[in-house]
C-alpha cells in the first residue's frame, strides 16, 4: 500500500479548482474575460481550462468591460451560469453601469422572472506596490447596490468553498480575490477531496478571545492575527472574526462576539468614508449599543487613493501598528 | 447609401415572397402602431397613463418592417421609442393568440398604466420590460446598454447551435456610447447573429445627428467593424422589410452581425413633456420635410400601385398625414380600435401591486 503525499493547495489553485469543478458539473456554464483562455489569466487562475472546455466555453474577450458584463447578463438571461473575470478588480469601474443598473437589478425589476447566476471575480487589494489602479478594494460601491452579493475569502479553503457557492448561487456575486494571497506559502493547505462549499452569508470566528473583537476580511485578517498576538503579550485576548461575505452580512456572529467582549475594532483597507467598516459600526451601534464599553472603532485606509511607492502606500493603508494602536485606545477607553 | 461589401445584391426582393394577406397585415400593423400612440395621448389626458410618452408617430414603418422579417423564436430588445414593438413582435401569429412570441396588448396597456398585471408587475416604467419566454430582452434606461446583453444572448444561442437572430433597437444618438461599439466589435469578432437597428430620427432629444456623428450615414460606423451597414428608407415599410430580411438571412447563415440604419423623423417632442420646446429648437423646414412622407401614405400608395388595395379600398381609413389631434376613430380599421379597447378595458380593471412588493425580489432565495 502506497502512502499518498498530502497535496497542499494555495489560494490561487483553490480558486482554479472551484471553477474547474463547476465547469465540469455544468456543460452550459461559460467563463469569459480578458486573456483568460490563451494566456490562462493574468495571474493564471484559469490556466488550462481552455484545453479542457474549449474556446467557446472559456472565452477571451476584448478589453471592453461593459461588453463583458453585458454579455454575462445576456448569457444568464438565456439560462446559463457565467463566470466573468475582471483582469484587476480596479477595472470593474469600466463595467460599472452594466453591473449596478443591469445585472444587480434584473431579478428585482422582472419580479423574480429572471435570476442572474453570474460571478464577477478578480484580483484585488493593496500592499503590493500596485499603485492607484492595481490596488483597489472598491467593494463598497457594490455593497451599496442592492441585488449584488459581495464576497472576499482570506484562506485557500474559503477561496474554493466560497467560489463554488458563489457559482451555484442564483444571484450575481462580486468576488474579491486578494492577489497578495494568491501564492502565499503559509496559506497552502490540504483541501477536502470531496465536493464542498462554504455557504455565503456566514462569518467565522478565527480566534476566540474575551477582551476585544476584531472584525475584518481579506488581507487585513493577517494583520489582525499579528495584532492579536501582540495584545496577548499585553494580557488581552482578542477575538478575530472573518466576515467572508459582506452582503449578506452575518450580523449574528459579530453581535454575539461583542456581547462577550464589549469592545470592537473593524479593519479594512478601503477608504474610510462610506466604507464597509462604517456599515459594520452602524449595525453594531444599532444592535449592540448597550453591550459596548467603548466607542466602536475602525482602522481603514485614509480617504486617499492607494499611492505607489512603499512609504506612501504604508502611510495610507491600515498596518499592524495602526490596528494595534486603535485596539489599545479602545481597550483603555 | 452604403452597402456592406459582404452582401450580394439580389434581383428578387424579399417582399416579392409575401402573400396578399401579408401585405394587408403589414398595412394594418402600421395603423395599429399609429393608433396605439394616439390612444395613449388620449389616455394621458384622462390621467390613466403614468409617466412620459415617447411617441413613435411617423416611425412605425421601422418597427413593423423589421419585426415582420423575424421568426417567432428570434429575440428583440426595444427601447423607449419602440413601445409598439412589444406587441408587434410575432403579431402575424394571431393578434389574440396567447402562444405567440410577443406580449399581449392587455399586458402592454397595464405597463403604461402602471398596473400589477404588467410584465414585471409595474416595478419599472415605460419600455423597461421584457420576457424571457417571449424572447424580449429587458432594457434599462441606459441607452445602448442592451446591445452587450444582446451579444450575450446571441453568443448563448449560437453556442446552442440554434439559428436564432437577436435584434437590438437604438436611436442614432445612442450609437455614440461605448456599449454600442464594445458590443458590436465583439459580435463581429465572434460572428454573432446580432442585428443593430438604428432608428435615425435625426434628433436625440435636443441635438441633431450632425452634431454627434461624423460619418455621412450612421450606418457607416459598421465600416470600423468590417460588417454590413445598410441604410433603409425608414418611411417605406417594404424597403425596411427587404433590407432587414437580407440581414436576418445573413445572420442566420452564421455570417455575423450587421447594422441597419432606418432614416426617419421624430414627429413630436422627445417625450410629451418636450412637445412645446421641440417646436422651438427644431427649424420648421426641418420638421415639415421630416414629416412629409407619412409611412401610412407611402405604404398605401405602394399597395394601390401594386393592385393589392383595390379602388374601393384605396381611400378607406385615412389616418395618413393626420396629427394625433386631427385623427379620429373613423380613420382607423375597427379591428385596430377594438384591439386597443380590449387592452385598455383590461388595464382599467387591473389593480396596483401591494406596497410590500417594493421590498421583494432583490435577491432570489
Ligand atoms: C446613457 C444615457 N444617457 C442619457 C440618457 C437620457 N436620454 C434619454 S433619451 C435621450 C435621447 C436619445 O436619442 P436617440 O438615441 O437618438 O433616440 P430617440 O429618442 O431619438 O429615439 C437621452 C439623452 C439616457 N437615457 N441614457
Ligand atoms: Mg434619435
Amino acid at each position: 500500500m502506497s502512502v499518498e503525499q498530502a497535496v497542499k493547495t494555495n489560494y490561487l489553485n483553490a480558486l482554479k479548482q472551484a471553477i474547474d469543478e463547476e465547469m465540469a458539473a455544468d456543460s452550459e456554464m461559460i467563463c469569459i474575460g480578458e486573456d483568460i483562455a490563451n494566456l490562462g489569466g493574468a495571474f493564471g487562475v484559469t490556466e488550462g481550462l481552455v484545453d479542457k472546455y474549449g474556446k467557446w466555453r472559456v472565452q477571451d474577450m476584448p478589453i471592453a468591460e461593459e461588453c463583458i458584463v453585458g454579455t454575462a447578463v445576456g448569457a444568464a438571461l438565456t439560462g446559463r451560469r457565467v463566470m466573468a473575470e475582471m483582469q484587476f478588480i480596479d477595472f470593474i469601474s469600466c463595467g460599472f453601469d452594466q453591473i449596478v443598473n443591469n445585472l444587480a437589478t434584473f431579478h428585482y425589476r422582472t419580479a423574480g422572472e429572471v435570476p442572474m447566476p453570474v460571478v464577477l471575480r478578480g484580483p484585488a487589494g493593496g500592499y503590493g506596490g500596485g499603485a492607484l489602479y492595481h490596488s483597489q478594494m472598491n467593494e463598497g460601491w457594490f455593497c451599496h447596490s442592492p441585488g449584488l452579493k459581495v464576497v472576499c475569502p482570506s484562506t485557500s479553503y474559503d477561496a474554493k468553498g466560497l467560489l463554488k457557492a458563489a457559482l451555484r448561487d442564483p444571484n450575481p456575486v462580486i468576488f474579491y480575490e486578494i492577489k497578495e494571497l494568491y501564492r502565499r506559502k503559509d496559506l497552502e493547505e490540504e483541501l477536502p477531496t470531496t465536493d464542498y462549499i462554504v455557504p455565503l452569508g456566514k462569518a467565522t470566528v478565527r480566534r476566540s478571545g474575551e477582551h476585544i473583537t476584531l472584525v475584518s476580511y481579506g488581507q487585513n485578517m493577517y494583520h489582525c492575527y499579528q495584532v492579536a498576538d501582540m495584545l496577548a503579550k499585553d494580557g488581552y485576548s482578542a477575538e478575530v472574526i472573518d466576515i467572508r461575505t459582506l452582503v449578506p452580512l452575518d450580523e449574528q456572529t459579530i453581535m454575539d462576539s461583542i456581547k462577550k467582549t464589549s469592545r470592537v475594532v473593524v479593519v479594512n483597507e478601503a477608504p474610510r468614508t462610506c466604507g464597509f467598516a462604517g456599515e459594520v459600526l452602524a449595525r453594531v451601534c444599532e444592535n449592540a449599543f448597550e453591550y459596548l464599553d467603548a466607542p466602536p472603532a475602525r482602522c481603514t485606509r485614509l480617504d486617499t487613493p492607494v499611492p505607489w511607492v512603499k512609504p506612501l502606500e504604508s502611510f495610507v493603508l491600515p498596518s499592524v501598528e495602526k490596528i494595534y494602536n486603535t485596539c489599545i485606545r479602545t481597550l483603555k477607553y | 447609401m452604403s452597402i456592406g461589401k459582404k452582401l450580394t445584391e439580389t434581383k428578387k426582393l424579399p417582399r416579392h415572397s409575401l402573400t396578399r394577406e401579408d401585405y394587408l397585415e403589414i398595412f394594418k400593423q402600421l395603423f395599429l402602431a399609429r393608433y396605439f400612440d394616439i390612444r395613449l395621448i388620449k389616455e394621458k389626458k384622462r390621467g390613466r397613463l403614468r409617466g412620459t410618452l415617447y411617441s413613435s408617430h411617423n416611425q412605425e414603418a421601422v418597427l413593423v418592417g423589421t419585426l415582420y422579417a423575424l421568426n417567432p423564436e428570434d429575440w428583440i430588445s426595444p427601447i423607449h421609442r419602440d413601445m409598439p414593438a412589444f406587441f408587434l413582435k410575432d403579431l402575424k401569429s394571431g393578434w389574440n393568440n396567447p402562444e405567440r412570441k410577443g406580449i399581449s396588448i392587455e399586458q402592454i396597456i397595464c405597463q403604461v398604466f402602471g398596473k400589477v398585471d404588467a410584465p414585471g408587475r409595474a416595478r419599472d416604467n415605460w419600455s423597461h420590460i421584457g420576457s424571457r419566454e417571449k424572447k424580449i430582452i429587458h432594457s434599462t434606461s441606459m441607452l445602448a446598454g442592451t446591445i452587450p446583453v444582446a451579444a450575450g444572448v446571441a453568443l448563448s444561442e449560437k453556442m446552442r447551435g440554434s439559428d436564432t437572430v437577436v435584434v437590438t433597437y437604438n436611436g442614432e444618438g445612442s450609437t455614440a456610447r461605448g456599449d454600442f461599439h464594445e458590443a458590436i466589435n465583439y459580435a463581429a469578432v465572434k460572428k454573432l447573429p446580432m442585428i443593430t437597428v438604428i432608428e435615425n430620427n435625426m434628433w436625440a432629444y435636443g441635438t441633431h445627428v450632425s452634431e454627434v456623428c461624423n460619418t455621412p450615414d450612421v450606418a457607416d460606423r459598421a465600416k470600423g467593424f468590417d460588417i454590413p451597414g445598410i441604410v433603409a428608407d425608414g418611411q417605406d415599410v417594404f424597403d425596411v422589410y427587404d433590407k432587414m430580411s437580407q440581414l436576418v438571412e445573413y445572420a442566420r447563415q452564421g455570417n455575423g452581425p450587421s447594422i441597419l440604419e432606418c432614416k426617419t423623423y421624430r414627429a413630436y417632442g422627445h417625450g410629451d413633456h418636450d412637445d412645446n420646446r421641440a417646436d422651438k429648437y427644431r427649424p420648421s423646414e426641418d420638421v415639415n420635410s421630416g414629416r412629409s412622407r407619412d409611412p401610412l401614405a407611402v405604404c398605401r400608395e405602394y399597395l394601390v400601385n401594386e393592385n393589392i388595395l383595390g379602388k374601393d379600398d384605396a381611400n378607406l381609413y385615412m389616418a395618413d398625414n393626420k396629427s394625433a389631434s386631427q385623427a379620429s376613430d373613423e380613420d382607423f380599421p375597427e379591428e385596430v380600435i377594438n384591439y386597443l379597447k380590449q387592452g385598455v378595458d383590461f388595464a382599467i380593471n387591473s389593480g396596483l401591486p401591494e406596497a410590500e412588493e417594493g421590498g421583494m425580489w432583490v435577491f432570489k432565495e
